[in-house]
């Protein structure tokens, strides 16, 4: 990969246009309005190799007739240092930048609301679409929420030539242009049921669809050239999630489980002697929260991950390298996250509500709002490393 | 059949479990619903503690930090992915 600051990719203006009107529609200030809120964030994460900065903002905001909207974006300036940029095996970083915005609008209709989303994602050599609906209903007297969403999304790769698992072809299949494509097709469903006033459950399940470019435009296995990953691609994600509160300590918990599988649909019909894909992944998630004092809440939390490997996956780092692919392999990646992987990520989050700000000059202008911290640590297993993660924020009402 | 097909009726399948379960729960089936909880009574469910989507742009960082460091995704109401993170 050649070291080189890419300028930021722009977004169009149509959608730039489109963020701006309602960011200037919704802080007009109505006071007949309901509740709006305005969040920006900052996030720093930081591994052996790699850096994130990412600041964000996002707006919400509730208008009359049982409308919401929300508009978010965010910048993310990735820098890696990479040994194959480097003139004469010297280390070199790079940064890359991404930007995505996106647009959110509900209508609730009695216990019923339904929601549309866009999302638009762009890199230097990426570009991605997304669009969703979703559709959600109080039931059994306001105890329980049934909800279902679909999405489609349109991502575009830039095909540099390198990579033959990025093919470009146009809408009709054809191999021309400069970009290959994934397309992926998202559907969930999901039930929440409040238990008791301090207790409740969801359930969930979704899967997505994904057909197209799923590898890495530069990541070369030793021997073989460029990575070749799967085109196609079923994903299911299952989870449960529970929370509960002790009012008489102000403590609350949460613990959430999802089980993850993946495949390739019908491999038999592409030559494939068995299922590429095969991933097998368990995510165990629990939080403490516990109010200190009238202003404070902190948040301990621990999250624990692992799956098994790809079934094409096989360890070119170890000592026979991609021999272990044998002599005429179709598909073969380095990808540590097709590899057995194991994380563990603990993280305390600190929320202040700024009302003690009121008599300060200049400072009460935050009063109403929220700030917050976190620092959390994650320990991977993979040859990405151990990595630290800093997050602070600002939520204002408006 | 191909994986389309099977890909179509397995969402067609899907699709009539959530529409039967749908109607099911939103008749109340042949059960009891259980309790309302009142207005009142709603004090500690809007705590951040008791909201599974209390910190929307946390989540979507979260998702996209270990969408791009596991193979495991989903499990956040919305499609993953969406960047060239592979």
């Amino acid at each position: 990969m050649a070291a080189a600051i890419v300028r930021p990719a722009g977004l169009p203006r149509s959608v730039g246009a489109l963020v701006a009107a309602i960011v200037v529609a919704t802080a007009s200030g109505d006071a007949a309005w309901a509740e709006g809120r305005v969040t920006v964030r900052g996030a720093y994460y930081k591994e052996a190799s790699t850096r994130v900065v990412q600041p964000m903002v996002e707006l919400t905001k509730d208008l009359p007739g049982g409308v919401d909207v929300a508009a978010v974006y965010l910048l993310d300036a990735i820098t890696s240092a990479s040994i194959a940029a480097g003139v004469g095996g010297v280390d070199a970083l790079f940064t890359e930048y991404r930007s995505e915005a996106g647009l959110a609008v509900g209508k609730t209709f009695g216990r019923s609301r339904v929601g549309l989303s866009y999302r638009y994602s762009a890199e230097s050599d990426y570009w991605s679409h997304g669009i969703a609906a979703s559709f959600s209903r109080r039931v059994w007297g306001d105890s329980g929420t049934i909800g279902a969403s679909v999405g489609r999304g349109f991502d575009a790769v830039s095909a540099r030539g390198i990579t033959p698992g990025c093919v470009p072809r146009d809408s009709a299949g054809q191999p021309t242009g400069n970009r290959c494509f994934l397309d992926v097709y998202f559907g969930g469903v999901a039930y929440t049921q409040v238990l008791s006033p301090t207790l409740l459950l969801q359930a969930g399940y979704e899967a997505a669809y994904l057909d197209g470019f799923q590898g890495n435009l530069y990541r070369q296995v030793g021997g073989l050239g460029p990575e070749m990953v799967p085109g196609k691609r079923l994903r299911h994600a299952a989870t449960v999630r529970g929370a509960a509160y002790v009012p008489s300590s102000s403590t609350g918990f949460q613990v959430q489980y999802r089980y993850y599988r993946d495949q390739y649909p019908d491999h038999r019909n592409d030559a494939l002697p068995r299922d590429p894909w095969g991933i097998a992944g368990h995510m165990a998630e629990g939080r403490v929260y516990q109010t200190l004092g009238s202003h404070v809440e902190a948040r301990l939390s621990y999250r624990l991950y692992f799956q098994s490997a790809a079934n094409f996956w096989c360890d070119v780092r170890g000592p026979g390298g991609a021999s272990c692919y044998g002599l005429t392999p179709r598909l073969y990646t380095s990808d540590p996250k097709l590899a057995p992987v194991d994380t563990h990520f603990a993280e305390l989050k600190l929320t202040w509500e700024a009302r003690g700000l009121r008599a300060a000059p200049f400072l009460r202008w935050f009063q109403a709002g929220a700030f917050e911290i976190s620092y959390g640590r994650l320990f991977q297993s993979t040859a990405y490393g151990n990595a630290r993660l800093l997050q602070t924020g600002y939520s204002l009402p408006i | 059949m191909n994986a389309l097909s099977r890909i179509c009726n397995a969402t067609l399948a899907a699709a009539i479990a959530g529409a039967v379960a749908f109607g099911a729960l939103s008749s109340g089936c042949s059960h009891p619903p259980p309790p309302p909880i009142k207005p009142w009574q709603r004090e500690h469910l809007a705590k951040r503690a008791m909201r599974f989507d209390a910190d929307g742009l946390e989540s979507r960082f979260r998702q996209h930090l270990f969408g791009s460091r596991e193979a495991g995704d989903g499990g956040y109401g919305q499609a993953g992915g969406g960047c060239g993170c592979n």
